[in-house]
């Protein structure tokens, strides 16, 4: 045997290989490119969660009924990161799941979601889907494209609340605290009878960010914390409001109220604390009842009031979008937002509601008992707002506000040094966006 | 080997040549050059595609505005720019050094003194094992692990309390994070350098130890003239290993700090890799992959300067023994 036929014969097994390496990489699309009853779908569940099983039956119940096929990947929450480097590929889902706060940043406001036309205008049990959805929450949600079409379409919210065991504390469930000042008599009452009464996970920013923001937006209306986050200047962060939101969050901090080495604690520790009787409330999300539920005290009964009002201002309440979104890209948009009006129907707002137990979007579908509450407050309010105002700024959350907020609500500065860290911080932040 | 042989006459036969020497080495010589092509050609394409292509695509990135889709706008250095000005990269950068030098420092007195302790020590090879064994468990581990034994009703406040010390200080409090991670890095990589200086002082034949005893050396001057020099190589391989695997760390900072799954750890223990993935994979905001490439770049630039200034200074002539 030649040394040159040697020669020849590695290459050519060294290029079969590479062949085939290559082929292992490219070929999960085109098989069924053709078939135009097959989309892909990118799920923000993962297999077993009680919102997988509604969304998978509703998906084998579409299945059946249009005879198309739907591929789902359970991927779970990384779905959103996953998605941006899909998009510079042609291997993009034709559906997307996830909360406005993840949809938005990568696809809402960089102009790749479709918009969701065909989806808003079909109709669902007789009645259109635009109609299904209560007019506030979209008056509330920045879910418009530039040509004012909305690209998100909602199948459930959710919301937050000051969360309690209602088995402990029947006369809380009779007579919440309806405004500030209530609310820090309640506090004020229960520490002096011994008992702790609040509980919060210090290290994760957003639920520590949540009092801040609920207080500023109760006081000056949905949307003021964006407009003073957009601010360039920093000098919205002078203004009276902000300094006395921020003083309502110092008394929360150094006041004594919350489970001692809340600030050096790591999450689940104090809401798994707080579901034992380690503290009465917490303020935090509605998904609590589901999270703590495997762990809380026998007998634990889950009930809520709403954040404390501000009079003056009308009734409101957080309302965070979780729903559908189609990449621009995708292959079989109609298809898509076909599955995506589908969920509407009012069975599966049922189940969201009463087996998933989250907050079903339509606002005639059923919850659960420990939803009832928060459900009442999201109907009965005038305005809507979302986490943290809605702010998605490329880094302003995590850089900017999340860190210096942790540092007023883990009392580590007062409220006249986190507005100036701020007014700083944020003149910084965008002078550096340019 | 017909088609070699044949060709070799024609091509031998430069004026340069010298007498009873082919052209080119040896015969081995030839045949190894002929198969650097097919050999090494294959890995050098996946190479340049899977790494160099994308490394000059991350600096063409860097000098864009860009959320990871969609369009591209150009704008020079001002990420650059943008990234020194922030003080959360520079913090950021801080971390990332205090864990290559502090930590690194701490490691190899520790791996070193170790060494020395093991090599007469009886049952050697299990006490080797046990050090080694931290190194094996995933960061996600000590993640855990971390709110099981600090959190306030954790295990080392429980064993605290009967010892008197009712206010035990806060230890997974903001700013306590990152010494406890460098300790951690301490811990779990201290097995993993001392197993392989061990190796190197395993090498070095026994009659220099007896040679030492003869001559009356204490433990000391054994280290500063016989292990030092003779593993230097090592020693050197260890310094780089550490100083690239120590700017990527990554997963021990997140699970520490930013509990599993529900945030991001602090900004007081970020480091650059940590900054970097938030800036570009927060999920919640919109990306900035122009800043965080510019931030990974950076990293890979010191990665790079570090490295070879190491080797400059670890340079000394093999000693062959």
């Amino acid at each position: 045997m030649s040394t040159r036929f040697r020669f020849t014969k590695a290459l050519a097994v060294l290029a079969g290989a590479a062949l085939a390496l290559t082929a292992c990489g490219g070929g999960t699309t085109g098989a069924d490119a053709k078939d135009s009853g097959t989309m892909t779908y990118w799920s923000m569940w993962k297999v077993g969660e009680p919102q997988q099983k509604v969304i998978a039956q509703a998906i084998s119940d579409f299945e059946k009924q249009t005879g198309a096929t739907v591929r789902v990947q359970w991927q779970g929450r990384s779905n959103t990161t996953k998605l941006v480097p899909a998009l510079n590929t042609s291997n993009v889902p034709d559906l997307v799941d996830g909360s406005y706060a993840k949809l938005a940043p990568v696809l809402g406001n960089t102009g790749e979601a479709l918009p969701l036309t065909d989806a808003y205008a079909s109709a669902i049990d007789g009645k259109k889907v635009s109609d299904l959805i209560p007019g506030k929450y979209l008056a509330a949600s920045n879910i418009k494209d530039s040509g004012g079409q909305p690209w998100m379409l909602p199948y459930s919210l959710s919301s937050d609340a000051i969360w309690f065991n209602a088995a402990k504390n029947p006369g809380l469930a009779a007579a919440p605290p309806t405004n500030w000042d209530d609310f820090m008599a309640l506090l004020n009452k229960e520490k002096a009878a011994g008992q702790v009464p609040l509980a919060a996970d210090g290290d994760i920013a957003g639920y520590n960010s949540a009092w801040f923001s609920n207080l500023m937006i109760h006081a000056e209306g949905p949307g003021s914390l964006y407009k003073i986050a957009s601010d360039k200047s920093g000098a919205a962060w002078d203004s009276p409001a902000v300094l006395a939101a921020a003083q309502k969050v110092q008394a929360i901090a150094q006041g004594g109220y919350l489970i001692n080495g809340y600030n050096a604690s790591k999450w689940p520790a104090q809401q798994q604390a707080w579901a034992n009787g380690g503290a009465d409330l917490l303020l935090n999300g509605s998904w609590i009842p589901t999270e703590t539920g495997t762990y809380a005290a026998k007998g634990f009964q889950y009930s809520s009031f709403p954040f404390p009002a501000v009079s003056g201002q009308p009734a409101m309440a957080r309302a965070d979008f979780v729903g559908w979104a189609v990449p621009k890209k995708a292959k079989d948009p109609a298809l898509a937002q076909k599955l995506a009006a589908f969920l509407l129907n009012k069975k599966y707002q049922d189940d969201l509601g009463t087996q998933a137990k989250v907050l079903p979007i339509r606002a005639d579908a059923q919850t659960s008992p420990e939803m009832s509450t928060v459900k009442t407050a999201i109907d009965n309010a005038k305005e809507i707002y979302q986490a943290d105002d809605g702010i998605t700024f490329p880094g302003y959350t995590t850089k900017v506000y999340w860190p210096i907020d942790d540092q007023l609500f883990l009392g580590k500065i007062n409220a006249t040094q986190f507005v100036a860290k701020m007014k700083a911080a944020q003149l910084a932040y965008w002078k550096g966006q340019g | 080997m017909s088609a070699l042989t044949t060709k070799l006459p024609r091509r031998a036969s430069g004026p340069a040549e010298k007498p009873g020497r082919r052209p080119g080495g040896s015969s081995i010589d030839r045949q190894r050059r002929k198969l650097l092509v097919p050999f090494v050609g294959p890995a050098f394409i996946f190479y340049t595609v899977l790494f160099i292509v994308p490394a000059f695509a991350a600096v063409w990135i860097s000098l864009n505005d860009w959320a990871g889709s969609g369009p591209m706008t150009f704008v020079g250095f001002s990420n650059y720019i943008q990234v020194f000005q922030d003080p959360l990269f520079l913090k950021s950068f801080g971390n990332t050094l205090l864990l290559l030098f502090v930590v690194g420092a701490v490691v190899f007195a520790l791996a070193f003194a170790m060494t020395l302790v093991l090599r007469d020590m009886a049952a050697k090879k299990i006490v080797r094992n046990v050090i080694f064994f931290p190194h094996l468990i995933n960061a996600l581990v000590f993640g855990v692990l971390a709110g099981f034994i600090f959190n306030p009703g954790g295990m080392v406040n429980t064993l605290l309390k009967p010892l008197g010390v009712s206010e035990p200080p806060a230890w997974l409090a903001q700013d306590n994070i990152f010494p406890l991670i460098m300790a951690t890095m301490v811990m779990t990589t201290t097995g993993y350098f001392t197993t392989i200086l061990m190796a190197g002082v395993d090498r070095i034949p026994p009659y220099f130890y007896e040679d030492c005893a003869l001559a009356g050396a204490t433990a000391f001057q054994r280290l500063r003239y016989v292990i030092l020099p003779l593993t230097w190589d090592v020693f050197g391989t260890c310094a780089v290993l550490w100083t690239i695997s120590s700017i990527k760390i990554f997963e021990i900072i997140w699970v520490f700090g930013g509990s599993s799954g529900a945030g991001i750890p602090p900004t007081q223990s970020w480091t650059v890799a940590v900054y970097t993935y938030v800036t570009a994979f927060s999920g919640l905001s919109t990306p900035a992959y122009g800043a965080a490439t510019a931030s990974a770049i950076i990293s890979l630039a010191l990665v790079s300067v570090l490295v070879v200034l190491l080797r400059r200074a670890m340079r000394r002539d093999a000693i062959e023994f």
